[in-house]
């Protein structure tokens, strides 16, 4: 043939100047720093008889044996296993049945409801929490409504069985997630199978589906027991009037307490709760395992409903739109209403309080306009780099021969298990012992965006390790066999296919990001202030005006965003792992 | 230039042996096939060529270039070998057109944009596929896809075509089209090539040399000819082509003639003797075309080797009758041209049709 190609082929392609293996280990070694650096620092404070930032201290146990003898401590353990378990039980039945009505029946809307489900999960906790306090809390504008004006008797969300309620309407959607999931990948032809045995479409529903649903459920159940352990803005928006401690509420108080701070027994306490959460993904991931067996290969999507509800169509969806409309629409209206008035009562009509002054707040005092920008900020370039940084760990993982790439997967989604306020103190320590570097991100808003990645990276590797699993590995083969290296094929071939992937984790981490609070409260000071935690500390001084606003600033820019991205980059929250 | 060289390649998954001292060599220019089922280790030889597998011991060169060597700890990365590799999946890049696909392994190698314009041109013109260069791959059918992976792996004129089962996700006829327009490229670039399949027929038709593989160990390795009128062991026989199989004693094996007793039956076999004397128990693999199948009142048909025997079942293939037929406990079958009538009927089986395979 007629060629170009020189008598002795082309000339041999290069080896690139940094070898594989090297940028393989400083990515790994870079992962493991950023999610295991702050946990060593906690237990390393924790057995030390005076806080790290004094000079001296030996190795000691006192702080375990003085938070033991605190009976409040586990008065406090107790109010969090029993607000959790009620959590997870409302979460899990709940979510579970909103899923089966929206993939196995004809209910009225079940596509729409499928989505506007899944808005707890995604608009802001902190926010969220305060609607429900500014709308459903004692003295909020329906409490007073229906029990002042119309004598009705109303739920007190200050108690564990409301706080629980409302937690348990946040962490719904990670079980209708679940379960959803479950549902689309199990083989129908089992269902069909019962059908054609004779068993009618409810029968076949408590017989062969539920059963079904069990690995997933149990799954969902761990996930969201480990989250409301965590929680902290609900102890201390809706706890302090009852007296109700929590013990991420009792770690916050005993290191902000200005009396008798004591950091050495926080940690303590932080140990404690990193280890219980630590069992329950061990746990979980057991319980994954386990679930890989229980997965039916086949089942065709876009199926025929499967149980008729008939008369029960319309009002059963009527009932899901109320559920919503009150644990959702109505606490982000209170928080708007709120915003615009004064004081925010049923008693006086809302326009003879109608106000400016909490817009003109948050632009004006340093405090929220910084809190704003700093956010924002942080948001954006947190979103970026976390992406970016798991996007080529993913590949470490799942693409290379790095020998450690194992190890990667179980780093990756330890931080899933570690509560907020762990990965703060955690992170709070770790900057005071690493000298000026650490002094820099402590005074930055660096540091507390360090956290806030750390504490959601888990979100971007569920979201691109799907995706990298249906990118044939044949496709990187070639592209090496073509020549080029490791680096080389990932930057060309298999992240460009990872695209989508990419683009819906910056989106998510954004919003995550933007509205995480719990890891900064140990972190914040002048001038580093974020939303979150600014919301936190000014609605218990009483600010509460303000505060909605900025809830109200989180809240648009989330639905903005979130809005923007599904239209732009078709994210669909899919698949049964989308934890916040 | 390019002789591969595999010697001794081991290969454990877990406790099981993947490559079981696996050697061969290829020729320069040759078409050199792995043929064996799925499990035998043809891939992870091939997938160990081509640097996606480190076996745990032996050597592999190509030319002067030694690309792997577990006892010197060798092992040159997979982009580092310069190898052509079209796979099973064709593995064309689905965010990249035809040409951006081909402009890849030139644009690693440095080249300068025109000459990458030229090159993939040229290489497009030689796979017939110059005016689908703007497409992406999955606007183009199973078949083209297949060509733009096959010039994406020519197009930097690697020292060693390496295919994995390119024809597998082809439809039948498009499958035979393909295998007469690879194997008359090769043989017009004279690109050495090891060529990867389950598939004998594309074995038997493509290749100049085969590798028989079943269990990680090379069975045989001959010409297309050899492997299927000397198959060198039962599996060989079995997996390649069809056969019949028939056991017994040898009875007199001195000389270019020998005699074997049929197991469990009266009957007697003479077969060609070969260089070595052989004894004892023995297998003769017999394929059914080379029986002859005549009715029992045909007297052109005698003497040694032929044997009366009863039709079991028959069925009508196309182009030939296929016989199941009984001699006694021995249980044959045959491919006859026409249709023998009743069910008394005589087959000969020609010495020089008999191989011994164990």
């Amino acid at each position: 043939m007629t060629t170009t190609a020189p008598e002795q082929g082309f000339a041999r392609p290069r080896r690139s100047l940094v070898p594989a293996w090297a940028l393989q280990t400083a990515i790994w070694a870079l992962v493991v720093a950023l999610i295991l650096g702050p946990l060593l620092p906690l237990v390393y404070a924790s057995l030390r008889d005076r806080p790290l930032y004094e000079a001296g201290g030996a190795f000691t146990v006192e702080p375990y044996s003085e938070l033991f003898g605190d009976s409040l401590f586990w008065h406090a353990w107790l109010n969090t296993l029993g607000f959790a378990a009620l959590t997870t039980l409302m979460a899990v039945t709940g979510g579970a049945l909103v899923a089966i009505l929206c993939t196995r029946t004809d209910l009225a809307g079940r596509k729409t409801f499928s989505r506007l489900i899944l808005l707890p999960i995604l608009l802001p906790s902190l926010g969220m929490v305060l609607g429900w306090v500014v709308v459903w809390g004692p003295g909020g504008y329906l409490t007073t409504m229906f029990s002042d004006r119309l004598h009705l008797p109303t739920l007190a969300i200050d108690t564990i069985p409301g706080m629980a309620l409302v937690e348990a309407s946040r962490l719904l959607p990670i079980a209708f997630l679940t379960c959803q999931a479950a549902l689309t990948r199990a083989d129908s032809s089992l269902e069909d199978a019962a059908r054609s045995a004779g068993a009618r479409p409810l029968r076949v529903l408590t017989s062969v589906t539920v059963p079904m649903l069990r690995p997933a459920l149990l799954n969902a159940a761990t996930l969201i027991f480990t989250l409301s352990i965590a929680a902290l803005g609900i102890p201390l928006l809706l706890g302090t009037s009852n007296n109700i401690v929590f013990v991420s509420s009792y770690l916050y108080n005993t290191w902000t307490s200005a009396a008798a701070p004591d950091p050495a027994s926080v940690s303590a306490g932080a140990v404690m709760m990193l280890a219980v959460a630590t069992l329950l993904l061990i746990v979980r991931n057991r319980l994954l395992g386990s679930e890989a067996r229980f997965v039916s290969i086949g089942g065709k999507s876009g199926r025929q409903a499967l149980l008729r509800l008939r008369g029960w169509r319309w009002p059963l969806a009527g009932f899901l739109a109320f559920y919503l409309t009150v644990t959702t629409l109505v606490p982000v209206l209170g928080l708007a209403a709120m915003s615009f008035v004064v004081v925010l009562t049923p008693l006086v009509a809302p326009w003879q309080l109608a106000t400016w002054d909490h817009w003109q707040v948050l632009l004006h005092d340093p405090t929220f306009r910084n809190s704003i920008e700093n956010s924002a900020v942080i948001a954006v370039v947190g979103a970026v780099l976390t992406t970016a940084l798991i996007a080529v760990a993913t590949l470490v993982a799942h693409r290379s021969r790095f020998p450690l790439r194992r190890t990667l997967p179980f780093v990756i989604l330890y931080p899933r298990a570690t509560p907020g306020i762990i990965v703060g103190i955690g992170f709070f320590w770790a900057f005071l012992l690493t000298g000026a570097v650490g002094d820099y991100f402590r005074g930055s808003i660096w540091g507390i965006m360090l956290a806030f990645c750390v504490r959601n990276l888990p979100l971007a590797y569920v979201v691109m390790y799907p995706t990298l699993a249906r990118i044939g590995e044949e496709l990187d083969r070639a592209g090496r066999a073509a020549g080029a290296g490791w680096w080389e094929t990932s930057r060309k071939i298999v992240l460009p296919l990872l695209k989508p992937a990419i683009f819906a984790s910056f989106v998510l981490l954004f919003v995550e990001i933007l509205n995480d609070y719990d890891p900064a409260v140990f972190l914040v000071k002048p001038g580093t202030e974020v939303m979150g935690a600014t919301m936190l500390s000014q609605f218990i001084q009483g600010m509460v005006g303000p505060v909605s606003a900025l809830a109200m600033v989180q809240v648009v820019i989330t639905v903005v965003v979130l809005g923007v991205g599904a239209k732009v980059f078709r994210i669909g929250v899919t698949g049964g792992d989308h934890d916040a | 230039m390019p002789e591969i060289k595999v010697e001794n390649l081991v290969k454990q998954f877990g406790d099981q042996r993947a490559l079981d001292d696996v050697a061969f060599s290829v020729e320069d220019g040759e078409l050199f096939t792995l043929l064996g089922p799925s499990g035998c280790g043809k891939s992870t030889t091939l997938m160990s060529l081509a640097g996606f597998q480190t076996p745990e011991a032996g050597r592999i060169a190509i030319g002067d270039d030694t690309f792997f060597d577990a006892s010197r700890r060798i092992a040159v990365p997979a982009e580092q070998r310069n190898l052509g590799i079209v796979f099973q999946s064709y593995a064309v890049w689905p965010h990249m057109t035809v040409f951006e696909n081909l402009a890849f392994p030139l644009k690693v190698r440095k080249l300068k944009r025109g000459a990458i314009r030229t090159r993939v041109g040229e290489v497009l013109e030689l796979v017939e596929m110059t005016q689908y260069e703007r497409r992406y791959p999955h606007q183009l059918s199973g078949g083209q896809q297949q060509r733009v992976a096959l010039a994406r792996a020519l197009v930097y004129s690697p020292s060693v075509l390496l295919l994995d089962e390119p024809f597998s996700n082809l439809d039948a006829k498009l499958r035979l089209r393909a295998r007469t327009w690879v194997k008359e490229l090769q043989h017009r670039l004279g690109l050495t090539t090891i060529f990867v399949t389950h598939d004998q027929d594309e074995a038997l038709s493509m290749s100049d040399r085969v590798a028989v593989m079943s269990a990680g160990e090379v069975q045989q390795i001959g010409t297309p000819e050899a492997i299927y009128r000397a198959p060198a062991n039962r599996f060989v026989a079995d997996f390649v082509g069809r056969v019949n199989l028939i056991e017994g004693v040898i009875a007199s094996g001195d000389g270019p003639r020998v005699v074997m007793d049929v197991a469990g039956s009266h009957h007697r076999l003479s077969l060609n003797g070969g260089d070595e004397p052989i004894s004892g128990n023995v297998t003769i693999a017999v394929r059914p075309e080379a029986v002859a199948l005549v009715s029992a009142d045909d007297t052109t048909v005698n003497g040694t080797n032929t044997w009366e025997a009863t039709v079991g079942a028959v069925a009508f293939l196309g182009d030939h009758y296929e016989y199941e037929v009984h001699a006694g406990s021995v249980s044959l079958t045959v491919q006859a041209g026409r249709r023998v009538e009743g069910d008394r009927v005589k087959v000969h089986i020609p010495p020089e049709a008999c191989a011994v395979v164990a």
